[in-house]
């Protein structure tokens, strides 16, 4: 996937839990690992909402863009 | 109506194919029970002919006896088809009443069962055919072409391909945070 997800490197900065994360956002720990990981085929506005809210972020800062095959049709 | 759970159309059909499936086996066991019965006094007559008075003649039976096993066993087979396909179709509706219809498995089952379709087709006209040529004056099966026959097959893979793409979505809507 060529949208890497910076959770990692925020959670550091901000000294949070995962677990910590997922009790102020309300999404389960291992929907925000599939997050972490780029594993996530999607992401609600409402989740990018919560967790830009409590990381006190820009939604640009949680992802960037990286130019890489897409994976869009890898399950076909 | 309901779409799940007692008195919905998906608890009766479930009904129906639970007791369809029953029916064709002891349809299927009774065939191969008759078949092997048929294929062993063609061998030894007697055994019949002794007990009961019937019409036919000894040199009738033994002639036409391995005929009338291969018909009844070609039947048992069609027979196992329809179990097959009726089997898979029970598989699909318990993913349903699970609340799961677009499981992965549920394209499988029903390429499965549009093969199965398109082969019952296809050794219906064989057996035809086999008909035909071992037993010219009797007509047992018609084995002319049918459109209304096939039709079902393309059903069940356009089917398929739909469920391919509702698992898809599912797999997607699983990734979606």
């Amino acid at each position: 996937m060529a949208i890497r997800v910076q959770l990692d490197r925020i959670l550091l900065e901000r000294r949070m839990s995962l677990t910590e994360l997922s009790d102020r956002v309300g999404v389960t720990i291992a929907n925000l690992s599939i997050l972490k990981t780029g594993k996530a085929r999607a992401v609600r506005f409402t989740t990018l909402d919560a967790l830009c809210r409590e990381l006190e972020c820009q939604p640009g800062d949680l992802m960037t863009y990286e130019p890489g095959p897409s994976e869009a049709h890898e399950e076909d | 109506m309901r779409a799940l759970g007692p008195g919905s159309v998906s608890s009766f059909l479930k009904i129906i194919l639970d007791v369809i499936y029953v029916g064709l086996w002891v349809w299927v066991s009774l065939l191969a029970i008759f078949t092997v019965a048929v294929l062993l006094l063609s061998f030894n007559p007697e055994l019949i002919t002794s007990k009961l008075h019937i019409g036919s003649s000894i040199d009738e039976l033994i002639s036409k006896g391995p005929l009338f096993a291969g018909a009844l066993g070609a039947w048992a087979l069609l027979s196992g088809g329809w179990m097959v396909i009726v089997e898979r179709l029970r598989r699909v509706f318990s993913t349903l009443t699970a609340g799961d219809p677009f499981h992965p498995d549920n394209v499988r089952r029903l390429r499965v069962v549009g093969l199965v379709l398109a082969a019952l087709e296809i050794g219906h006209y064989i057996f035809a055919a086999l008909a035909k040529w071992l037993a010219p004056d009797t007509k047992i099966v018609d084995g002319s072409f049918s459109l209304s026959a096939w039709f079902p097959v393309l059903v069940v893979f356009v089917l398929a391909e739909v469920f391919r793409e509702g698992a898809r979505l599912r797999r997607e809507a699983e990734l979606t945070i």
